[in-house]
């Protein structure tokens, strides 16, 4: 299996974030994580990626345990990920915060650079290269992010609401944008709030509610689902966002 | 006896420590900005007292809220001049800009009063007295109590009354504050005044019993680490305890070890707490 | 880099300095400006590179000058020989404290650095071997040309003109590899730094371990210079505030921005240390702390900053 996670749970005191899940990803596909608020979404996320031990349960990656494994060597195996809200290097450019991402494989500055113009062709940045990063507003911060994540070379990509905030124009790009991802063959894991979004991208809808993957399946199907119209309902009045 | 005579001035001592502390983890607590001039606050206030009774001739009772009330200026002026502005900045301009006013008020201090150890007479407060063996200076007992007193009254003040309310909302969430019409500014310098201000009452009580001198808040503004550190950023009731804690572990190690090393059992376990729970001892999360 | 011209022109006018000017005293502030510079560029690989902000480098500085004066007091050996003792002082205890205190974040681990320096302070303070609270004094007349100790300050210019031109080659070179951009990458989060595959806690020991070396080099320096050293003058907190104010005047985490720092620091210094004698120290530290408040309140990037803003508003005004 390309990635496994079985029965993850992560605790924060007498409290379960997230609360025995479970998620199974096929190499080459589109996977939407959907849920209310508080779902558990992030924090599942950190887990997959290293950067939250979880409490119990086991994660294997191209048939290694990378359970308990610190998020360095997620990155080596070919893990990228990108933050909710996104963190950017503010004292450096667009192109050397790519750069960054691009010394992993790259290991000179020549190598680096070459590296990093090519991501930020491909993700139409390119223009931006020599700005300062801190001039960006959110919606290139969560593009730079996207960059520096492919900069790494992943084999799997976990994108935490890369859509949200944007306007709708904005959002076609991106979506355009993750299917240019999907073909350059990297398996592809998105939280994603906007349900056309899901609709439109994911080959497979997994729903969170409570900690707990409450349903799964075709995307169309999954939306219909009397019990995930229920969780989304439920928390229409409390949207707070983490 | 003697151990027990320890204990019971390192437990004034550690009253007063609490006292100061609670004041930088309510600054702490409320915008996660540090006052690396805590201990020189202290200081000031302490040559306030000292003046006030020797060019104005007045007592306790007029310099301890004096002190307060002038260092709840200080307060609030540095909030407003200097904090509200680094907050925003890079880490290194918050600790730059608390640094510098460290440096400017020691040695402004040092070249205004010169570094000779200066105190108030030892009898202000009354004489030393006896109680089942137990020898009391009345200077420290009071100082002890009172700062006990005003620590309890802070955390009631935070946790019981509308001001409270309103300053835990800001350190909470200055948004979600904002909404519900509290203006976050404000409200941070508040914080500041009476953070500033119970160190206020606290230099003024150790000016008591203590000689004061410029440099005396270099290892005040450490305690205050150490205090909240252990105690956990932003509670009161933390601050106390560490704060009568280390006061005793004080007291002790001063007397069982040396004078010179209490303060290196201090840091040790200062840091020695901080590698094994960098989020403090009684802090949660 | 199209301000090769400039440092061109700034490196020879430092190389020029002592012959420029006749007086002892402005050649003496010319050799300090460049030992400050030492120290401050050599904070600056942690502080400011990597953002790791250390108020507790009198430490490593302690180290390197005590190592100098041990070596001659107890075994009659010229005091640069102590340098790399001092040195290798330094590497054991940046990484026997380095490594729990990079856990810390923001200004835990600022306040663990000046809890730890302290602690040495107070040690060194009751030490015998060190002269406790009297200090150690080098050879009171040079033995031999190895006790490097000359009565002009020229030859210690060029010393530390040698020492901070290898420092800042160095650290030019670490700005443009790897190690640069991690570092800069950790100086903007350690959690994003670590997701993008950046051994977070390796890179920070690697700074701090080059950083406490070239420290301690300084402290070595500044001991072999000035032939007299006590708990306050190598290991006090001030030494550390120095430091840190020197680079963040001029820039923090930039090449040159220590030199600038000194450049401007260090002649004030020495000018208000000799209009007000022994009282100048206090007069000087409240115009150190007025200017790093100062620097904080409108600048908080140094002068680095403004001279970035200048020349890329004259760069931009080219079409
Ligand atoms: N570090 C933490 N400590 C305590 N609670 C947390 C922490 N991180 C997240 N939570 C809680 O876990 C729940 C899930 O949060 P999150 O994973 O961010 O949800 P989602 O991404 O689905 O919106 C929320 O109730 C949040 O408050
Ligand atoms: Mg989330």
């Amino acid at each position: 299996m390309f990635l496994e996670a079985r029965g993850i749970i992560k605790a924060f005191g007498a409290f379960r974030a997230v609360d025995g899940a479970d998620l199974d990803v096929t190499q080459g596909e589109i996977v939407g994580l959907i849920g209310p608020n508080g779902a558990g979404k992030s924090t599942f996320f950190n887990c997959l990626a290293g950067d939250a031990e979880p409490t119990a349960g086991t994660i294997r990656f191209l048939d290694r345990d990378v359970t308990n494994a610190t998020p360095e060597v997620h990155a080596r195996l070919g893990m990228a990920r990108t933050f909710q809200v996104p963190v950017t290097f503010e004292d450096m450019t667009v192109v050397e915060n790519v750069m960054v991402g691009a010394f992993l494989r790259h290991h000179h500055r020549a190598g680096a650079m070459r590296k990093a113009e090519e991501v930020l062709e491909f993700t139409g940045l390119s223009h931006l290269a020599g700005s300062p990063a801190r001039s960006l507003g959110t919606p290139g911060r969560k593009r730079l992010e996207i960059a520096r994540a492919l900069a790494t070379e992943p084999r799997l990509l976990l994108l935490d609401e890369a859509l949200a905030g944007l306007t709708p124009a904005e959002v076609r790009l991106a979506i355009e944008l993750v299917r240019r991802i999907k073909g350059l063959g990297i398996t592809i894991v998105i939280v994603e709030h906007i349900m056309e979004v899901i609709l439109s991208l994911a080959e497979r809808a997994v729903v969170f509610h409570q900690g707990k993957v409450i349903a799964q399946g075709a995307p169309r199907a999954v939306v219909d689902d009397p019990a995930v119209i229920a969780a989304y309902l439920g928390h229409h009045m409390k949207r707070v966002r983490m | 006896m003697i151990l027990l005579q320890v204990t019971v001035s390192g437990l004034l001592m550690g009253s007063v420590y609490a006292l100061f502390s609670s004041g930088l983890t309510l600054i702490w607590g409320m915008m996660n900005v540090v006052n690396f001039a805590h201990g020189d606050f202290v200081m000031l206030a302490m040559y306030a007292a000292f003046f006030a009774f020797t060019l104005l001739k007045l007592g306790p009772i007029f310099f301890i809220p004096g002190a307060a009330a002038i260092l709840f200026v200080l307060g609030v002026v540095v909030y407003l001049g200097l904090v509200r502005h680094v907050a925003k900045g890079p880490m290194l301009a918050q600790i730059l800009g608390t640094f510098g006013l460290a440096l400017v008020l020691r040695y402004a201090a040092f070249w205004a009063f010169t570094a000779n150890f200066v105190s108030l007479p030892s009898n202000l407060a009354g004489g030393t007295f006896d109680f089942y063996g137990l020898r009391i200076e009345a200077s420290r007992l009071l100082a002890g109590v009172l700062a006990l007193v005003i620590t309890t009254g802070m955390h009631l003040v935070l946790t019981r009354t509308a001001l409270g309310s309103r300053l835990l909302a800001v350190a909470e969430d200055r948004n979600a504050a904002m909404l519900m019409g509290i203006r976050p500014d404000r409200m941070q310098a508040v914080a500041w005044g009476i953070g500033a201000a119970s160190t206020g009452v606290a230099g003024a009580l150790i000016a008591l019993f203590f000689y004061v001198s410029p440099t005396v808040g270099e290892s005040l503004s450490l305690i205050a680490f150490v205090v909240v550190c252990l105690g956990g950023f932003g509670s009161v009731p933390g601050a106390l305890i560490a704060g009568l804690g280390i006061g005793v572990i004080q007291a002790l190690s001063a007397y069982l070890i040396g004078a010179v090393y209490q303060d290196v059992i201090v840091y040790s376990l200062f840091l020695l707490v901080l590698w094994v729970r960098p989020q403090g001892l009684m802090g949660t999360n | 880099m199209k301000q090769w011209p400039l440092v061109l022109i700034g490196f020879l006018f430092i190389a020029a300095w002592p012959l420029l000017v006749d007086d002892v005293f402005l050649q003496r502030v010319g050799a300090l400006v460049l030992l400050a510079a030492i120290s401050a560029s050599a904070w600056n690989l942690l502080g400011g590179y990597a953002g790791q902000v250390s108020v507790g480098h009198a430490v490593y500085f302690g180290a390197g000058a005590y190592a100098s004066l041990v070596v001659y007091t107890e075994l009659g050996w010229p005091p640069i020989a102590g340098a790399p003792v001092g040195v290798a002082v330094s590497l054991a205890i940046a990484a026997l404290i380095g490594t729990p205190t990079f856990r810390l974040r923001g200004h835990y681990f600022s306040m663990a650095t000046i809890a730890a320096a302290e602690l040495f302070r107070i040690l060194a303070a009751n030490w015998p071997l060190l002269g406790a609270a009297v200090g150690l004094m080098g050879p009171p007349v040079p033995r031999t040309v190895a006790d490097l100790s000359f009565l002009s300050p020229i030859p210690y210019h060029y010393l530390f003109l040698a020492v901070l031109v290898v420092l800042l080659t160095l650290t030019w070179k670490m700005q443009r590899s790897r190690m640069g951009y991690y570092l800069a990458a950790i100086r903007g989060g350690d959690r994003a730094a670590r997701s993008l595959g950046v051994p977070v806690l390796r890179y920070k020991l690697y700074a701090l371990l080059l950083s406490a070396g070239f420290t301690s080099i300084a402290g070595s320096l500044y001991a072999v210079m000035v032939g007299f050293i006590d708990p306050d003058s190598a290991l006090g907190i001030l030494i550390s505030v120095k430091l840190l104010i020197i680079a963040a005047l001029g820039g923090a985490g930039t090449l040159f921005g220590p030199l600038v720092g000194a450049m401007i620091l260090i002649p004030l210094e020495e000018t208000t240390n000799a209009m007000f004698g022994g009282g100048g120290t206090g007069i000087t530290f409240i115009v150190y702390g007025a200017i790093i408040l100062l620097v904080a309140r409108f600048q908080p990037r140094g002068i680095a900053a403004l001279w970035e803003a200048i020349t890329t508003r004259r760069a931009s005004r080219v079409p």
